[in-house]
């Protein structure tokens, strides 16, 4: 299982730079799956700036620290039957 | 002749000029996905895609719209690829008859060539995943056939469910998995979590064509899609037994992913484009342990495009979300000619009926949101006489425009479910819903000024066939 912290990284998606590396193309040196660990936003490095850059990525998308912790539960978890 | 298999099928769609190679090397984003949301826009009888030069991939083999067109999916219940909407609708309605087809069990299944297991499974070196929508939180498998069981009633074979959700890769061996509340595998999870246990499941990839279709139908609880899979096809269903969970799974699938959705835990997913053409998500779901894969030799990854309708998704549960609405209806009301139900899943309905009394159609509009599938769709309901086609657009918005006195015959009624992911909803899960009377008042409704329609000549339907005859002599 690959889950080494890629140094540098940033997630487009939230601010974390805790990012881990998924998957790395069969042909080697194409491209490599990365992920952040903070809100699981998953990209390829070969994807367009748009999915891959902080800077491009639209703000519609950006999740917030915020937004991660308010997100509601699909389904919700029932109590336990005792 | 039924297809065992996806890839007899891609066969098929290929010698019938519905399927097209893109050989040249694309990239897996954003192309693969912008060539099957392209598919939508170039006309109703769409080819399926076929990818197999994918950049940075050595072997990955991509197949897309395999549904995504009337032809297509004609050609699926092994109709002639020119067979209107509304003959397929009804022979679909014809063959569901014969539910339940019991199904055959087949030990070869194929793929029992590969496996990878515990610490050695690794999705992405099985599948060639990729992103969808620019939005997107991740890649998705959207077009498998989830497998599991009820854990409180484990043996029934009825309950055992087969269904499409949508699943996010989110690691090697780790998956989220939306069960909406309303599905099945959320009623298992549900019993699941009450007693703090796992649910074990086997998701399947790659399948032949009546079982995407039958996974993707609004069925009862208890009614077995395997079963009505045989129905469809007029012939058995080839199962299997997946190794890990020995649950019930296609024969025919390209992957068998078996694990569990670990008991009680939610993590972030999405957002996702999803089916009503509006991003949902994120939202914190459930997720799923790999513990095993099985699968063929150089796997065909089947995924469908899904955002702003058409799409690949609105063919595909499009006739198979009209015809539980149609059997249901008729049910209760013998004289519902026809249902379209094509919309965005069903949240707008159109349904032409004959007529009791006054005050009929309005009646069968009500029943509409109250079937199974209505309670959770089915938020706006046009209807019209019987002798308006309700697949025919052109026919209901004449109806629409000829027939309905707003103040009478637009209903609207405050407060009624839907489902989350409804974008219009508010709050999520709560819709008002409206009914359309688009049909002519009879007595002792007497409104209005109908008296003299102008009506199709007699000779006209013959001409109708005669016509067409000739145009398909011409190819
Ligand atoms: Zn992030």
């Amino acid at each position: 299982m690959n889950s080494k912290l890629v140094d540098g990284a940033e997630c487009p998606r939230c601010p974390a730079d805790t990012i881990t590396h998924l998957a790395t193309s069969p042909v080697p040196g194409v491209w490599d799956v990365l992920q952040c660990t903070h809100c699981l936003y998953t990209w390829r490095t070969s994807e367009p700036d748009r999915r891959t850059r902080r800077d491009a990525y639209p703000e519609a998308f950006k999740l917030t620290d915020a937004d991660i912790e308010n997100a509601i539960e699909v389904p919700a978890v029932p109590p336990l039957r005792v | 002749m039924p297809y065992d298999d996806l890839r007899s099928f891609l066969g098929t769609l290929e010698k019938e000029g519905q399927l097209l190679r893109i050989s040249d090397e694309v990239l897996p984003e954003p192309d693969l996905a912008a060539a099957a949301n392209a598919t939508g826009r170039i006309g109703e009888n769409a080819p399926a895609l076929f990818f197999d030069n994918v950049k940075g991939f050595t072997d990955a083999q991509i197949a897309m719209n395999v549904h995504g067109s009337w032809a297509n999916h004609a050609l699926a219940l092994g109709l002639p690829k020119n067979t209107p909407v509304k003959e397929q609708v009804e022979e679909f309605a014809r063959r569901w008859d014969a539910f339940p087809v019991a199904p055959e069990r087949r030990e070869d299944a194929p793929w029992r060539e590969n496996t990878q297991e515990g610490e050695d499974v690794d999705l992405f070196s099985v599948l060639p995943l990729f992103r969808l929508n620019d939005g997107d939180g991740g890649f998705y498998l959207d077009k498998a056939a989830v497998v599991s069981r009820d854990p409180e009633d484990p043996e029934n074979f009825g309950k055992q469910n087969v269904g499409i959700y949508r699943i996010e890769a989110l690691g090697a061996n780790r998956l989220a998995i939306q069960p909406v509340p309303v599905h099945d595998v959320a009623i298992h999870l549900n019993k699941a979590e009450e007693v703090g246990e796992d649910l074990p499941i086997a998701i399947t990839l790659g399948n032949d064509p009546v079982m995407a279709i039958v996974a993707g139908m609004p069925m009862a609880y208890d009614q077995s899609e395997f079963e009505m899979a045989g129905a469809l096809r007029g012939a058995p269903a080839p199962i299997a037994t997946a190794p890990l969970t020995g649950f019930d799974v296609p024969w025919g699938s390209e992957v068998v992913i078996e694990g569990v959705i670990e008991s009680r835990k939610r993590q972030i997913e999405g957002p996702f484009g999803e089916f009503t053409g509006h991003y949902s998500g994120g939202r914190r779901m459930p997720v799923v342990r790999i513990d095993r894969i099985s699968y063929r030799t150089n796997p065909v990854f089947e995924s469908l495009y899904l955002g702003m309708p058409w799409t690949e998704c609105d063919y595909l549960v499009g006739p198979n979300t009209c015809v539980p609405l149609l059997k249901q209806l008729r049910e209760a009301f013998p004289e519902v000619q026809a249902v379209n139900a094509m919309y965005t899943h069903g949240l707008m309905v159109i349904i032409s009926t004959k007529k009791r009394y006054g005050g009929f159609a309005k009646a069968v509009g009500m029943r509409a949101m109250t079937t199974p599938h209505g309670l959770g769709y089915v938020a706006q309901v046009i209807v019209v006489d019987e002798d308006v086609d309700p697949f025919n657009l052109p026919q209901v918005m004449w109806a629409m425009s000829a027939k309905v006195n707003p103040k009478e015959d637009v209903v609207i009624i405050p407060n009624l479910s839907v489902l989350e992911l409804a974008p219009a909803s508010e709050p999520a899960g709560i819709t008002s819903k409206m009914i359309i009377d688009a049909t002519t008042p009879v007595a002792p409704d007497v409104r209005g000024n109908f008296s003299t329609p102008a009506k199709d000549l007699p000779e006209t339907a013959e001409w109708a066939k005669r016509l067409q005859d000739m145009i398909a002599a011409r190819h």
